[in-house]
């Protein structure tokens, strides 16, 4: 069994407020082989970008508390590490994409400049050596003319382009395991298929472990392999795509699917909602959190709450799962 | 940055420079004292009343002494003293790099200071360091210029504190003896602007923090120090920038007005103050109109600096 | 709503402490023009430079006026600048700012821009110092030079306001028969104005404070009756021979009033959470 390229084992992330302690992030685990994509599915606000930013490190240290078993980048442990360490992780080994790449890049500094510096703070050299680097970074994203958008800034370029910019910038020192948040929400559809077939091949060329963070199933079965399901900060289900696509087994992953219109069908299929609301945070029932809104809802699940059992790989946290 | 840019910059900031020179003009010469009293001699009769007023161009219809104001400042022709008879001219060119190396070196470190306790205050927000720093900064705004003035004269210049620096005067040769008569009013800068500028710093260095390009950053792993100095500071400059060019202005003005007159240090300031306790009017109106000048002119700087720090600027 | 101000309000440990302070010496003002304190400031009641004493908290002036009685009379000098200046700047700011705001990008707003422009650009002390000069000394001027600068701030507020509330009340107006009258806007904005005229309010108190000390030094302040600023203004001489009292009695009863009402500046803009601007 060859060591994953990411683990990780038990995440959880606390908002410490007035009334008490919240759990924004309860108790996560998966795992990502090198070369494979996993998507981290779920609703705005359910999670999935505390769960990237607690990976990272990135969260404030006073008032929010972040624990974990363990996170392991290459079988090497990326959790329990000083400040200064893991700044010398971040970028090298485990690199990030965000959103809106408009308000994510500098905007007084050119692409050339900023993928630069990461280069010359992780891997160093020469001034040539590290523009040769940067360059290769912007040419191996598709961009042909990379020495002009070496000199452009970032309001200069496309949205498209500013994205595959981003990824550039990620990959420039090569890591291991990518995290993507929403890396396509904000774009239309051609630029989605650019951006979609950059991260492709840096998984199978490279070899690179994908975590693709999207609310969009359609997104994720284009170049995800497993997914999993988070909702009000835990995880519901694990399992491969396929499967979740043919028979998904917890109750809120079927409702999410049966939400997404199918163009493609010979009759028009009625699009269904889930009834009900997310519950806030702080408001959050006993036992699943899931249980108001479920159609299947039985007395214990308002009781016990159902853990994740993924034995063989895949599993629902769910007592009664389809 | 063309030609066209600039000329349309200089062009915004005429109607200003004619309104601050038409205020000044109709405080100070319109409004101001009649001087035919004093040139007629005892008993003057309507003849001499008149002759004299029109050698002083009373009679003159108000345009064109509003254009005569306006050329004399263009010109540099701005007359003599009436309490020294020193040309006007003169008294300025002498007085104006006093001023200049009185009000520098405060307005500066007091910048630079409340620069980096801004961005301080703006890094630790919320901690110690930053509630430290905010309470200095009330304090230091509320404690009025004068009483700094005095209360450091009362410390480091009279036998009642430490006495190692001069009460007043400005003997200027070398290095030594500027320090030595620089030193009182220039801590004395420092104090009074430190609390504004470390608070509006810290507000807009805060503002810079948090915003989604330095939590890329971190996500890259700089170092709070690459971060703070180099990105968060850079995009900061545009605001930095406007404030420190507005106050110089004010700075010069106001700092080198009271600090002069309080240390008799014979730079603009002094004589502006004797100007106004005298009502010595060639020299106030001068002072009036061109200081309005500079600081029209001080805004179109401004202005085109924008476009050479801000990439995003430039384009438009 | 404003029981929920308030609520924040009290909380805030500074800005009540500052509250007091203000509302103290609001009140020894108050006995000052109502004729209870302070009315001895001009009366010559020891011999020059008497120190502390219980006859005299803070000693005598130069000439052996009682410091303490023109420390008082001061207070209520502070006041009236203070308030007249800030009620006046802010009524002229308002209607401007308004006026600028409502018809905004024509005539009458760049009229009014170019006019803050001007104001803007010309050294305060100087202005004043023109504006004496011009009135020929009339104890008024150095409110008139004060009034005429600081409503520039004010106006830029309530002219942001006003153009963004038009924004919101033009989309419903389009719909309504014929466009909401300029008093309408007005009714409009100020009620969702007042917290920031408030906060202003207290920014521009503390600047005319201020502004009258440095005024009053050069010879262009009070010219009748007696403020902190003419104290620290005699008081620079009298230090150099030794004599502290009026220094100490002007300087720490400016502190004091200026803490209180920064830290109350300070409490009012988190609980209104909205920022003032310095003029």
């Amino acid at each position: 069994m060859t060591t994953p390229a990411l683990k990780v084992t038990d995440l959880s992330v606390w908002f410490e407020t007035e009334s008490g302690r919240i759990p924004v992030v309860d108790r996560i685990s998966f795992t990502i082989n090198a070369g494979d994509a996993t998507g981290l599915v779920g609703e705005s606000g359910c999670g999935k970008t505390m769960t990237a930013m607690a990976i990272l490190g990135l969260l404030p240290a006073s008032g929010v508390s972040v624990e974990s078993a363990g996170i392991e980048v290459n079988g090497k442990d990326i959790f329990n590490l000083n400040a200064r360490q893991t700044r010398a992780v971040l970028g090298r080994d485990i690199a990030m994409i965000f959103q809106q790449p408009a308000t994510a890049l500098d905007p007084v500094f050119t692409m050339g400049q900023q993928i630069s510096a990461v280069y010359r703070r992780h891997a160093g050299g020469s001034k040539q050596h590290i523009r040769e680097a940067m360059l290769d970074a912007l040419e191996s994203v598709g961009f042909s003319q990379a020495e002009d958008i070496a000199d452009a800034y970032p309001h200069q370029l496309s949205g498209g382009m500013r994205q595959l910019a981003m990824i550039a910038l990620a990959t420039v020192c090569k890591p291991a395991v990518i995290i993507a948040d929403e890396p396509t929400t904000a774009l239309d559809n051609s630029t989605r298929t650019l951006i979609l077939q950059q991260l492709e091949r840096l998984r199978t060329l490279h070899k690179t472990a994908i975590l693709f963070i999207s609310h969009d199933l359609n997104v994720v079965r284009q170049i995800c392999r497993d997914v999993i399901v988070m909702y009000c900060g835990r995880l519901v289900e694990k399992t491969d795509c396929p499967s979740l696509f043919i028979q998904a087994r917890h109750p809120y992953s079927a409702g999410l699917l049966s939400c997404i219109p199918q163009i493609s069908a010979t009759r028009p299929t009625p699009i269904s909602s889930i009834p009900g609301q997310v519950p806030v945070l702080t408001d959050l029932p006993p036992g699943c959190h899931f249980a108001p809104r479920c159609t299947r809802v039985e007395a214990r699940c308002r009781k016990s709450v159902p853990e994740l059992d993924d034995k063989n790989g895949s599993g629902a946290a769910c007592f009664r799962p389809l | 940055m063309n030609a066209g840019y600039i000329t349309r910059r200089m062009l915004y900031g005429i109607p200003l420079v004619l309104g601050v020179t038409f205020i000044s003009f109709l405080l100070m010469v319109y409004f101001g004292p009649d001087k035919t009293y004093e040139l007629v001699g005892k008993n003057p009769t309507a003849e001499q009343i008149a002759e004299v007023r029109h050698a002083l161009g009373y009679d003159r219809p108000f345009l064109l002494r509003y254009g005569d104001y306006v050329r004399e400042l263009i010109t540099l022709d701005l007359g003599l003293s009436d309490s020294t008879g020193e040309p006007v001219s003169s008294i300025l060119k002498r007085t104006l790099p006093i001023s200049i190396a009185l009000v520098v070196p405060g307005f500066v470190i007091g910048n630079l200071l409340g620069l980096a306790l801004g961005l301080l205050a703006a890094w630790y927000r919320g901690k110690w360091l930053d509630k430290l720093v905010m309470s200095m900064s009330v304090v230091g705004m509320s404690i009025s210029f004068l009483v700094i003035i005095i209360g450091l004269q009362i410390l480091l210049c009279t036998p009642y504190g430490l006495n190692i620096f001069p009460v007043r005067g400005w003997q200027v040769d070398d290095i030594g003896s500027y320090f030595y008569f620089v030193a009182v009013p220039t801590l004395a800068l420092v104090l009074v602007t430190l609390g504004y500028n470390t608070r509006f710093y810290r507000a807009i260095m805060a503002d810079e923090i948090e915003r989604d390009h330095i939590r890329t950053l971190k996500a890259y792993g700089a170092r709070p120090a690459e971060i703070l100095f180099k990105h968060v500071l850079k995009n900061s400059l545009i605001p930095v920038l406007t404030r420190i060019m507005f106050s110089i202005p004010f700075v010069l003005i106001s700092g080198s007005l009271l600090l002069e007159s309080y240390f008799g240090i014979p730079g603009v300031g002094l004589a502006t103050f004797n100007a106004i306790t005298s009502g010595d009017q060639p020299v106030l109106k001068a002072v009036v109109g061109l200081t309005g000048v500079l600081f029209v002119l001080a805004l179109t700087i401004n202005d085109m600096l924008y476009s050479v720090v801000d990439p995003r600027v430039a384009k438009s | 709503m404003t029981r929920d101000i308030w609520q924040r309000l009290k909380s805030d440990r500074y800005g009540m402490s500052g509250l007091i302070v203000v509302t103290i010496f609001a009140i020894l003002a108050l006995c000052v023009w109502s004729g209870l304190l302070g009315q001895d400031w001009a009366k010559v009641s020891g011999s020059p430079f008497e120190s502390a004493s219980a006859a005299h908290w803070f000693g005598t002036n130069l000439l052996g006026e009682d410091i303490l009685q023109r420390t008082l009379f001061g207070t209520a000098t502070a006041f009236e600048v203070g308030l007249m200046v800030t009620i006046c700047s802010t009524l002229l700011g308002t209607v401007l700012g308004g006026l600028s705001g409502w018809y905004s990008h024509g005539w009458l707003d760049e009229v009014i821009l170019w006019l803050k422009g001007v104001l803007d650009s010309i050294p305060f002390y100087l202005f004043a110092a023109a504006v004496a000069f011009a009135l020929q000394g009339s104890p008024w001027a150095m409110h008139l030079a004060m009034i005429v600068t600081f409503w520039t701030t004010t106006a830029r507020i309530i002219r942001g306001e006003v153009m963004r509330i038009k924004q919101r009340e033009f989309i419903e107006a389009a719909r309504a028969i014929g466009l909401p009258g300029l008093i309408t806007v007005f009714r409009h904005v100020l009620p969702n104005t007042f917290h920031i005229l408030l906060v202003q309010g207290t920014i521009v108190f503390v600047a005319a404070i201020n502004t009258e000390v440095i005024l009053s030094f050069l010879g262009l302040g009070i010219q009748d009756g007696v403020s902190w600023g003419l104290m620290l203004a005699e008081s620079s001489q009298e230090v150099l021979g030794g004599h502290f009292g009026n220094f100490i009695a002007a300087a720490s009863s400016l502190f004091l009033l200026l803490m209180g009402f920064n830290l109350l500046a300070d409490a009012l803009q988190d609980a209104l959470n909205t920022r003032g601007e310095f003029t």
